[in-house]
């Protein structure tokens, strides 16, 4: 392939998935007229007041923000909790059992969810969940648990077995052995599985919105929806793209925090080191 | 932080760590779905002593050591170490070294690290720790690496650093898989002498598994050959050599091969091939079909009524193609063929 070829095709991947995200990050900056007026030209019609209108709402949009993160926080360290030992376990036992409990981990991890929110409704409101933003966690947590637990047992089965081997002749207990040789080689491997985590539970709507009313508990996708359709007469497009602004900045940041750590765990076992 | 500049006390420093311990293995058998792959081996290592393993590659030398260890399960047999059964002990409980194949150091980790975190998680002291690593880096000649990481060590190092976390263990046994196998011949020559002065002379037994018999006979004060899960023979390299309890022995031990000729009476006649010689009249006619040139000695391929045979003579010989050889009683080994026990 020539050089101009391959960078025009890069040119054209890269449009076609920032597009919609520059588009937005346009609209979030543009005034009503200038929206509706179409192509009035770039002079004119720039302003700030749609970050301003939704950072001054009540509640003000770092509530949702905050409470998403601290939803997302608590999710991702719950499933990991449960995640690693499980993969471990799973990963150090041998033929039918890993392959039975394997086989109900992915019929788990590829069903869809969306079928089960109606049911946990009913979870919560029997337990007196509703309203309670941490109780999200639950939910979140024991969605993301089969996924998390195949891509983590696919790591520890990677771990060459002599390198266990070795520490458990040295004498480590179990949880010297996770703790100082497994876990530290498997950082990258954690990590993504913990951004995948944090990301569904960051995106995820049908269960936050019946899960919690009261406004000041919402997380971000409820919260938006509410931000699109909080009147009747217009759409509000300037405010719901700031909203979508500020809702995407964290998540750039985290993984532009963990790049490297997500780009090995991606490619982990394509070499071998 | 105390140097022992001297190797010599950085030895002894070294070899007090272990205890004068002998380790005794009694029918010790392993079975995998139901298949025999280690089918009563007796053994028996004193302290202080070196055992080489030797087998060709599957005979089960490795799952010998893996089962001494713990790592897989002793399906039948005691393992005795100083009387003690600790056939069903927790690995973590048995004070076995095992250096790897691979080495398996932990790759995140500093050599420093790497040796001194099981003293740490052991609960040793940190003035203790201190003492015992630049003790054990004196002696393995590991000081100026330290800080490095395996990935930044060449393949000798990384044996050495291998070695002397087993070392820190202060093992009442040490084991030793193949350690030299990842190393390029030379090397392995250089390093022979280093490993034989560190593991026979500590105080508890070792055994070291190799398919390589030059390796074995280099280091090890005895051997154990091992083939499909049986022991063949132990004994001194010599013993080996000079008196093979069977044809696999025979065969297995001396290169180049001995040559087996069948007698026509269900025996047959084991003779090295350095042991044949020219003779006028008599003796066996043949003729040669190759030459290999080792410097010194020339092999001789050789065919015969009785099928090929090897010889090993002067380099300087000339010799024509056809020729007759004998040799004398005493070099002579017999073996029943069916058995393949030595008559």
């Amino acid at each position: 392939m020539k050089a101009g070829t391959r960078t025009g095709l890069v040119a054209l991947l890269l449009l076609w998935s920032l597009g919609p995200m520059l588009w937005q990050l346009y609209t979030s900056l543009r005034t009503p007229e200038a929206l509706l007026a179409g192509a009035g030209g770039l002079a004119g019609g720039w302003t700030l007041a749609n970050y301003g209108a939704v950072l001054g709402s009540d509640p003000p949009f770092w509530r949702y923000l905050l409470n998403s993160t601290v939803v997302g926080a608590l999710s991702t360290l719950l499933t990991l909790a449960l995640a690693i030992p499980c993969a471990y376990a799973l990963s150090r036992r041998g033929g039918l059992l890993r392959l039975l409990v394997g086989g109900g981990l992915l019929a788990a991890a590829v069903f869809p969810y969306v079928l089960l929110f109606l049911a946990l409704l009913q979870v919560a409101r029997q337990l007196g969940l509703a309203n309670n933003l941490l109780a999200l966690c639950l939910p979140y947590a024991g969605l993301q648990l089969p996924l998390a637990v195949l891509l983590l047992q696919a790591a520890f089965a990677e771990l060459p077995p002599e390198l266990e081997e070795s520490a458990l002749l040295e004498g480590f207990s179990l949880w010297q052995r996770l703790r100082w040789i497994l876990l530290p080689l498997m950082g990258p491997a954690v990590v993504s599985t913990g951004l995948l985590v944090f990301l569904f539970s960051w995106n995820e709507f049908p269960i936050a919105l019946t899960w919690i009313s009261r406004s000041e508990l919402l997380t971000l996708a409820p919260a938006m929806a509410r931000i699109a359709g909080s009147s009747v007469y217009t759409v509000p497009y300037g405010a719901f793209a700031a909203a979508t602004v500020l809702g995407s900045v964290p998540l750039l940041a985290l993984l532009l925090l963990f790049q490297r750590q997500i780009v090995a765990g991606l490619t982990q076992g394509a070499i071998k080191g | 932080m105390t140097h022992t500049s001297d190797p010599a006390t950085a030895t002894a420093t070294a070899k007090e760590h272990t205890t004068a311990t002998s380790l005794r293995l009694e029918g010790l058998c392993r079975r995998i779905g139901g298949r025999p792959i280690l089918d009563g081996i007796n053994l028996e290592v004193a302290a202080g002593e070196c055992l080489a393993l030797l087998g060709p590659s599957g005979c089960g030398k490795s799952t010998v050591l893996r089962v001494i260890a713990g790592l897989d399960p002793c399906d039948g047999g005691r393992i005795l170490l100083d009387g003690r059964d600790i056939s069903q002990q927790k690995p973590a409980r048995r004070r076995v070294a095992m250096v790897f194949q691979s080495y398996a150091l932990y790759p995140h980790l500093s050599v420093e690290r790497n040796l001194s975190l099981g003293m740490e998680l052991r609960g040793v002291d940190p003035e203790q720790r201190e003492r015992e690593l630049a003790a054990v880096l004196e002696l393995l000649q590991l000081s100026a690496l330290r800080r490095r990481r395996p990935s930044e060590l060449s393949g000798g190092q990384r044996q050495r650093v291998a070695l002397a976390r087993a070392l820190l263990r202060k093992p009442q046994l040490m084991l030793l898989d193949e350690p030299m196998s990842n190393l390029d011949a030379q090397l392995r020559e250089e390093l022979r002498p280093q490993l034989r002065t560190i593991l026979c002379g500590g105080r508890a037994p070792a055994i070291y598994v190799t398919h390589d018999q030059q390796e074995a006979m280099g280091i090890a004060d005895r051997i154990a050959v091992l083939q499909e899960g049986r022991l063949q023979q132990c004994g001194t390299p010599q013993e080996l050599y000079q008196h093979p309890a069977n044809l696999f022995v025979a065969g297995f031990i001396g290169r180049p091969q001995i040559n087996l000729l069948p007698q026509g009476d269900g025996t047959v006649v084991g003779i090295r091939p350095e042991h044949l010689r020219a003779v006028d009249e008599g003796g066996l006619a043949v003729r040669v079909r190759s030459r290999e040139w080792h410097g010194a000695s020339q092999l001789l391929l050789l065919e015969s009524a009785q099928g090929p045979l090897r010889w090993t003579c002067d380099g300087n010989q000339t010799l024509g193609d056809d020729l007759r050889l004998g040799w004398e009683r005493r070099h002579e080994h017999r073996f029943e063929q069916a058995s393949g026990e030595r008559c």
